[in-house]
């Protein structure tokens, strides 16, 4: 997995930046307990201390703690604010038109993802975006909880019944992008994956109009055999 | 209650003798209670760990085909429930109902009926889950989420059995915790104030507590949800002005509670035996208490750290957030009272300190990768995945199983006169150690790396999951085979374990001063509590009467 987003390389900073403060934080614990169990045993035959500590240093520990817990939640802060910042489309990109940033509904079924694009033309489990565009998915469900993971884009968010969910991301790279489903939600659970497309806005554009043609012939030829009777 | 007044004991001869299943399936006794607890729960682990293994073996290859989806859907959902309701829960509050009273210088609980209909609630929710073999498992996952647990999409009375057996369990917990209260309350012997309680018995106030606060919230979204599915009701259907983010909320106040409960149930049992196999008091008791009881709160209030990926407010995810890094400074602040406790002590390494220091290991690791999950954007990308998995494992794990087993072998001699087996522990303990290790570390970069989901059946090749999951496999079954040897070992050393005596390792505590096992009525005599350290007292004072009194005898004897 890599980053192809701006949202992801905030997430990316903040992930190392936790590693970092856990090891710092496991370190010492563990290290201080193994420390203190090798040096103190029975069989050195040193008489126990019989000594208890007073409140200065109990404050003076968590007062370090405190600071150290504090410098993480403004840290966090810092790049949760940044990683959700509406990533403005690039020169590359498809133009927004009338300032509203491309918007898809993606709906959670179980268990497909279905693409909903703004020309009506729909797809199936393959998302296809322009590149160096802002995008915003709108995530709704029609049965049971399922949550959109495409880890190399943008964060992960619920797809809720009764809810609309905004994602909005920025593709950097054109290429295609795994993602899956990652709340249980059933016997199909595992298989309910997706893939996100980046294409050039042409070669975008060119995929709306081939896919609302062929969708419309393939209801005019339902609608024809209906006609003709050949389906009851 | 003053202690002048009260005559010691009336007896009107002696009751007539029962069998012991008899005297044990009516008693309401607090140590035969918590003797069922943590005995039903010790056999729910094994439960547990069996069903783990099961689905480690469907997930030790990559589009495995060993177990069909909805068995592991059941398969998940029944390990769910196993090890939370029925082993970590009863098992924290076993040991509670059994130590406190001791510890106190209680003859009883204050409302033992309560703590007896508690226990056989928790016995009845436990036969309904299983009897679910016999017809259909639950398959809604650990945390059966509307709408994917509600009628329309599991039509089958899988999930109604998980609702009605944990709804009973988590009743049965709640009356427990309501004896346990009252007893703390008012059963305290002489002079035993609340600054002189032992700190298991702080433990045991603050879980209780806690279990009322979080039980009541439960009980509450399973009866809704029963409701939902059974008579039409609406709660939680989003499309017909109910939420289904409310039963997250509430079963997550429950879920982040009992994760919260069985970690001061933990580091309760800790503060315990690391002064006694040190030698030392502990460096400062008012610290760690205050530190249990700011973790119960801070750590329950963090619920919504579950709910990151949620459509929530922003302000939300950030409430969780602080109360859930606010929790650097009580944990940290209890660890370092338990190695200060160390430092300078004569170290006693034997089992329970061992698992002890396991435990504590365990949870640090657990807790540092949960902070991850904390940091809101972070939470955003760990959270969901195998990462998850792996930090709640080794936090619960290593509170649950490594610091249950660390009370297990602590007081096992109270419970039976005997010790467990020195040399069986240590194997248990290194097997179980390297087990958990080799198991969850895998999970840890299969979930952050490469974004391996949780509680899903299988994985797929081509993703860099396959090595990661065999390991973890293999994991599962060495942390299996260790936990079996402390099972094996405390089930030979019952008969066959070493006599320990009454003051079996020079604890501070009363329990210490009981017969081991105690008699029904706990104690003979009760000392006067002068200090938080009364059974110290007491051996001070048995060494001081018989050297005035050997004094002279030995004198007079003549030197061979």
């Amino acid at each position: 997995m890599s980053p192809h987003s701006p949202a992801i390389d905030q997430i990316d900073t903040l992930l190392w930046i936790g590693f970092v403060a856990a090891v710092i934080l496991g370190v010492a614990a563990i290290g201080g307990l193994l420390l203190a169990l090798g040096r103190n045993r029975a069989a050195r035959g040193a008489e126990p201390r019989q000594v208890t500590g007073g409140v200065g240093i109990q404050l003076r520990v968590g007062g370090a703690l405190g600071v150290f817990a504090v410098a993480l939640l403004v840290l966090s802060i810092v790049f949760t604010d940044r990683a959700r910042e509406a990533p403005a489309t690039g020169p590359a990109g498809l133009p927004a038109k009338g300032g509203e940033p491309l918007t898809i509904e993606a709906t959670g079924q179980q268990w497909l993802w279905r693409y909903q694009y703004p020309n009506e033309a729909f797809s199936y489990y393959r998302l296809v975006v322009p590149v160096d565009t802002e995008v915003r998915l709108d995530l709704v469900s029609t049965d049971v909880v399922h949550t959109w993971d495409v880890p190399d884009l943008a964060a992960k968010a619920d797809a809720v019944p009764g809810k609309t969910h905004e994602v909005v991301f920025r593709a950097d790279e054109e290429g295609t992008y795994l993602g899956r489903a990652a709340t249980l939600s059933g016997q199909a659970y595992a298989q309910m994956r997706t893939a996100v497309e980046v294409v050039s806005p042409q070669e975008y554009e060119a995929f709306l109009e081939t896919r609302k043609d062929d969708i419309q012939a393939a209801q005019d030829r339902v609608v024809k055999l209906i006609e003709d009777g050949e389906v009851p | 209650m003053s202690p002048a007044q009260s005559p010691e004991l009336v007896i009107d001869g002696f009751p007539p003798r029962r069998a012991r299943w008899v005297q044990l399936a009516t008693s309401a006794d607090h140590k035969d209670l918590g003797r069922i607890l943590i005995a039903g729960a010790l056999g729910f682990l094994f439960m547990a760990v069996v069903e783990l293994l099961l689905m480690r073996l469907q997930l030790a290859v990559p589009e495995n085909t060993f177990m069909p989806p909805v068995t592991f859907n059941r398969m998940l959902s029944l390990y769910g429930a196993t090890a939370i309701f029925l082993f970590a829960l009863p098992l924290a509050l076993g040991f509670f109902y059994y130590v406190a009273p001791l510890q106190i210088g209680a003859r009883g609980t204050a409302l033992p009926r309560l703590g007896q209909l508690g226990t056989w609630l928790f016995a009845g929710g436990a036969t309904v889950l299983y009897t679910t073999f016999l017809f259909t498992p639950p398959e809604a996952g650990v945390n059966p989420l509307p709408p994917l647990s509600g009628i329309a999409f599991i039509g089958n009375n899988g999930v109604d059995a998980w609702l009605a057996a944990c709804g009973l369990a988590t009743l049965g917990f709640l009356l427990i915790a309501v004896d346990l209260v009252a007893t703390l309350r008012r059963l305290r012997a002489p002079g035993m104030a609340w600054r002189r309680l032992p700190v298991f018995s702080w433990a045991a106030a603050i879980s209780a507590w806690l279990t009322i606060a979080i039980g009541a919230v439960m009980l509450a979204a399973i009866a809704m949800l029963m409701i939902d599915r059974n008579f039409d009701g609406v709660f939680f259907a989003g499309d017909a002005g109910g939420a289904p983010l409310l039963w997250q909320h509430l079963s997550w106040i429950f879920y982040t509670g009992a994760y919260m409960l069985i970690l001061v149930f933990a580091l309760g049992a800790i503060a315990e035996i690391v002064p006694a196999l040190a030698r030392k008091p502990l460096f400062n008791r008012n610290a760690v208490i205050g530190s249990l009881a700011a973790i119960a709160a801070l750590g329950t209030l963090a619920w919504m750290q579950n709910m990151y990926t949620a459509p929530i407010g922003l302000g939300w995810m950030y409430f969780a957030m602080i109360m859930s890094l606010a929790l650097i400074v009580p944990f940290g602040l209890v660890l370092f009272n338990l190695i200060a406790t160390l430092s300078g002590g004569a170290i006693q390494m034997r089992a329970p300190l061992l698992f002890a220091a396991g435990a504590i290991v365990a949870i640090v690791i657990g807790l540092v990768s949960e902070m991850n999950h904390a940091m809101v954007a972070a939470g955003w990308r760990l959270q969901h995945t195998t990462d998850s998995t792996a930090a709640t494992h080794f936090a619960l794990v290593g509170g649950a199983v490594f610091g249950g087993f660390a009370a297990l072998h602590w007081w096992f001699p109270k419970m039976t006169g005997r010790k467990m087996g020195e040399t069986l522990a240590r194997f248990s303990f290194w097997t179980m150690a390297i087990g958990l290790l080799v198991a969850f570390v895998p999970l840890f970069f299969a979930g952050s790396s490469h974004d391996q989901v949780i509680d899903a059946y299988e994985f797929f090749s081509g993703e860099g999951l396959a090595a990661y999951n065999l390991i973890a496999t293999v994991g599962a079954f060495v942390l299996a085979a260790g936990i079996f040897m402390t099972f094996a070992n405390a089930i030979l050393s019952r008969e066959g374990g070493r006599p320990a005596g009454h003051d079996a390792w020079g604890g501070d505590s009363l329990e210490w001063f009981a017969l081991s096992p105690p008699e029904p009525h706990n104690f003979d005599l009760l000392p006067d509590v002068r200090s938080a350290r009364p059974m110290r007292d007491i051996r001070a004072a048995v060494a001081h009467r018989s050297a005035r009194e050997e004094q002279p005898a030995r004198e007079r004897q003549p030197v061979a």
